[in-house]
């Protein structure tokens, strides 16, 4: 198999935190829970599909056992999500059983073999699964452009509520203006 | 070319070349990216790691904020070299621990670029003080030169693709270094480290050492990465740091108050112990030094001063400790080395007065 000479790099702290299950109570001090100390680090785990909030103090999130646990978790709830028995990309031979293991891709052709199933992941994880950055120069920002042109969309009708019809007229072309540069679907 | 040349160097987090700043730092901004074509660094097989990293090399080298760079291959360096990279955040404790990665640190070590890595390359961008939007500047450029000059893989839907769910997308990482000695006596920290945690950021200590006393200083940092404009992920980081630099000086202000000439007094204590100690731990003097540096922010110690307490607090650490001596130490040797130069770096200091107003 592709890479079994190299060990994987050993995980950095994948440390994933998500504002929408931080329902934490702001009275009460929290307790690492490895040895009881104040805890400084907050991260969210996700085991089998579920997110939860683990606390560790500073020195014991540091020994990599946050870093680790989170970053095996992290797989655990990939293969959970994952109903096919296996995947594997056809440029690099990676499958979700190597996943399972590292926690990370094998290759950049990995992403569209495995979407499906980090789909549900990547929701908890980012809370969003589409791009609307940058885009490597030259490369058209498709994601960038559907992005303002939503946003013009929900403007263009707040304008013609209010009556604002000089922004609404503004707000036409620029949305055409966007269409023109997408794709036809 | 060596370790020592960095160690050396004037750069703007050790020496005032930069603007010092009261609370924050230092500002980074770090980049994941990939080239297409390639399996991820842990995937890879050892000449397609090699090949991947001649490619990388070669184009940031011929960027002009890389001109004469420091190159490093971590399989070159001794452990003791590596370890002061590490201490300086020019890279990171993986890719210190493995053979095949490389380093690529321009001149001012200001941009700095980690080669198979997680990712096969992570640039990063670090500015001392707060400067989100000119560390972002000179990232975005050296991102537009890259993706001119490699392919890099990229998805319409999913951005930047890495190798890790986490930071694909921006594969952007922004983050302040703040020092928030207010906030941690007046018993605050955990309170605002959980705020900060459920609005999307990450609190961590300085350097993840883990026995060592971070002197108070917390590295705040987005966890998205995907679905945000890089805009939207700096303004929400710059939000929160504005509101965390207010709620520090709040706090500095009502301690001085409450406490009178305690609050003098504990930094006069920590000056004094500095200045004459024979022995000095890592943990102990980071959290003194800590107080001296709000000093220099309060009016207590010249504020000319404060960039003397930031080379300290790096120099202090303790690969950077043994390598400036040039030899591997014991915990005591450490220490008193340590020790020795905290001591004479503070001979000029005057003496410790009340905060101004
Ligand atoms: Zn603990
Ligand atoms: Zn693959």
């Amino acid at each position: 198999m592709a890479g079994g000479d190299v060990k994987p790099a050993p995980a950095s702290p994948c440390q994933v935190t998500n504002s929408a299950f931080a329902n934490v109570r702001m009275s009460q001090p929290l307790q690492c829970s490895v040895c009881d100390a104040v805890a400084t680090v907050h991260l969210t785990q996700i085991t089998q599909g579920k997110v939860h909030k683990v606390h560790y103090c500073e020195a014991c999130a540091n020994k990599g056992g946050a870093g680790d646990a989170a970053v095996f978790q992290l797989a655990d709830a990939v293969s959970a999500a994952t109903t096919a028995p296996t995947l594997v990309c056809p440029t690099c031979h990676f499958s979700d059983a190597d996943f399972r293991r590292s926690g990370r891709l094998g290759c950049p052709d990995c992403w569209p073999v495995f979407l499906e199933a980090l789909d549900g992941l990547l929701m908890k994880v980012q809370h969003q699964v589409q791009h609307i950055g940058r885009a490597p120069s030259g490369a058209l920002a498709l994601g960038q452009i559907r992005h303002r042109l939503q946003l013009a969309q929900t403007e263009i009708a707040k304008a013609i509520a209010a009556e604002d019809y000089e922004v609404a007229a503004r707000l036409r072309d620029e949305i055409a203006q966007l269409s023109a540069q997408l794709p036809a679907e | 070319m060596s370790v020592q040349d960095i160690l050396a160097a004037e750069n703007e987090l050790t020496h005032m070349l930069g603007a010092q700043q009261a609370v924050v730092l230092s500002t980074r901004v770090r980049l994941a990216r990939n080239l297409s074509g390639f399996p991820f660094p842990g995937w890879a097989k050892p000449a397609q790691r090699k090949e991947i990293a001649n490619r990388c090399i070669d184009a940031f080298s011929k960027f002009p904020r890389f001109r004469k760079a420091h190159v490093f291959k971590m399989g070159d360096l001794p452990d003791m070299e590596r370890a002061v990279l590490v201490e300086r955040h020019l890279v990171s404790k993986e890719l210190a621990a493995g053979k095949s990665g490389a380093a690529v640190i321009s001149r001012d070590q200001t941009c700095s670029v980690m080669i198979n890595e997680e990712d096969h390359i992570r640039l990063q961008v670090v500015k001392a003080g707060w400067h989100l939007r000119g560390t972002w500047n000179i990232a975005e450029q050296l991102d537009e030169a890259l993706g001119a000059s490699l392919g890099l893989a990229f998805s319409d839907r999913l951005g930047f693709l890495t190798a890790c769910p986490t930071n694909v997308g921006t594969g952007l990482r922004a983050s302040a270094m703040v020092h928030l000695p207010g906030l941690c006596l007046a018993g605050h920290i955990e309170k605002v480290s959980r705020a900060l945690n459920q609005d999307g950021l990450a609190v961590r200590g300085w350097l993840g050492e883990g026995t060592e006393a971070a002197g108070n200083i917390f590295q705040i940092s987005n966890q998205q990465t995907l679905g945000l404009s890089e805009d939207a992920i700096m303004k929400h980081l710059g939000t929160w740091i504005k509101s965390l630099v207010e709620q520090e000086w709040n706090a500095r202000r009502k301690l001085a108050a409450e406490e009178g000439p305690r609050f003098v007094d504990r930094i006069a204590r920590s000056l004094g112990v500095l200045r004459s100690a024979y022995l000095l731990s890592s943990a102990e003097s980071m959290n003194m030094l800590s107080h001296l540096r709000m000093a220099c922010d309060m009016g207590c110690l010249p504020e000319a001063n404060r960039h003397i307490i930031d080379r300290l607090m790096i120099e202090g650490q303790p690969a950077h400790v043994q390598a400036r001596r040039g030899e591997e130490l014991d915990s005591d040797g450490r220490d008193m080395r340590r020790a020795a130069s905290i001591r004479e770096a503070l001979v000029s200091f005057p003496e410790v007065g009340p905060p101004t107003p």
